[in-house]
């Protein structure tokens, strides 16, 4: 993939049918680094299978099998100089704080660094295709950041409003690159 | 021509050759595995300097007919095995992607 942005939504989406409901997307720049956490409380794996998802002859998918998502954001991570790491709680063992964690770190600088690309339609594209999940996401640059957090957006707009309504899917997308602005 | 007689007339070393009778219909050259994926064909030589379990994993996927590791690229035991299990050829060179394209230009074209 040539965005880092489509390996975070192809690692969400791996979370989204976890079953989490509440994901958070944690980008943090430095100057010479990017570090990305994608962190939800779906139903996690045993530490057996978490130690599998890297080889990418294991995969959940049973149309094909071969599984790419993890294997390739930690290739582009690794490539950059950088580091990967996955931790989880099943939720067979603890049923009260279940869920996964994927950091990536990369080194800025290095030249197989994949730009993040369009991380914006990345938000949006997961808020569309999953509006009854909360999403978390902040990206931090230096001392700037862009925040968005879905629960927030409920509170105001109420329970019963659906995220994936067009309006409101570019009132975000505007509240984003607004903030992007800014930065 | 198949990925044995290839690999017996070519300066080209045999890392493991589980499916040594696998004719080659077409070369592809790419190191971007995603992009590789969507556009190397079944019946390929895929020539590449990527190496590690993933590249296996790629070419079971596409069913091409071999990884050509160029530029004396190696793979480590560990993916070895794997190609060897998921019937995976894989050749290694120390010539150049160009190169080795060239060697092929004759069978394939």
């Amino acid at each position: 993939m040539k965005e880092l942005s489509l390996n975070i939504l192809d690692i969400t989406e791996n979370s989204l049918k976890a079953g989490s409901t509440l994901t958070h997307i944690l980008l943090t720049e430095t100057k010479n680094t990017l570090t990305i956490v994608i962190k939800d409380n779906g139903c996690g794996m045993s530490s057996e299978m978490c130690k599998n998802v890297i080889n990418p002859f294991f995969t959940t998918r049973t149309t094909r099998k071969v599984g790419f998502g993890i294997p390739f954001f930690k290739l582009v991570a690794e490539q950059t100089g950088g580091s990967f790491k996955i931790e989880s709680k099943s939720q067979k063992e603890f049923p009260k704080n279940h869920g996964t964690c994927v950091t990536a770190v990369f080194n800025k600088n290095h030249i197989d660094y994949t730009p993040l690309g369009d991380i914006v339609s990345t938000v949006i594209t997961l808020i569309q295709g999953h509006p009854e999940s909360d999403f978390y996401f902040k990206h931090t640059v230096g001392e700037g950041e862009v925040l968005l957090n879905t629960q927030e957006l409920r509170q105001v707009l109420g329970d019963d409003i659906n995220l994936n309504e067009f309006e409101i899917l570019n009132w975000i997308k505007d509240f984003l690159k607004e903030q992007y602005e800014n930065l | 021509m198949t990925v044995g007689e290839f690999a017996k007339q070519n300066p080209l070393n045999v890392l493991c050759m589980p499916e040594a009778e696998r004719e080659i219909t077409g070369c592809y050259i790419g190191d971007l595995l995603s992009w590789v994926m969507g556009n190397a064909r079944e019946g390929d030589a895929w020539v590449t300097i990527m190496s590690n379990t993933n590249i296996v994993a790629v070419a079971t996927l596409t069913n091409v007919s071999c990884i050509i590791l160029a530029e004396n690229v190696t793979l480590d035991e560990q993916a070895l095995n794997t190609a060897k299990e998921n019937g995976v050829n894989v050749l290694s060179s120390n010539l150049s992607a160009f190169n080795i394209a060239l060697l092929l230009k004759d069978t394939v074209v």
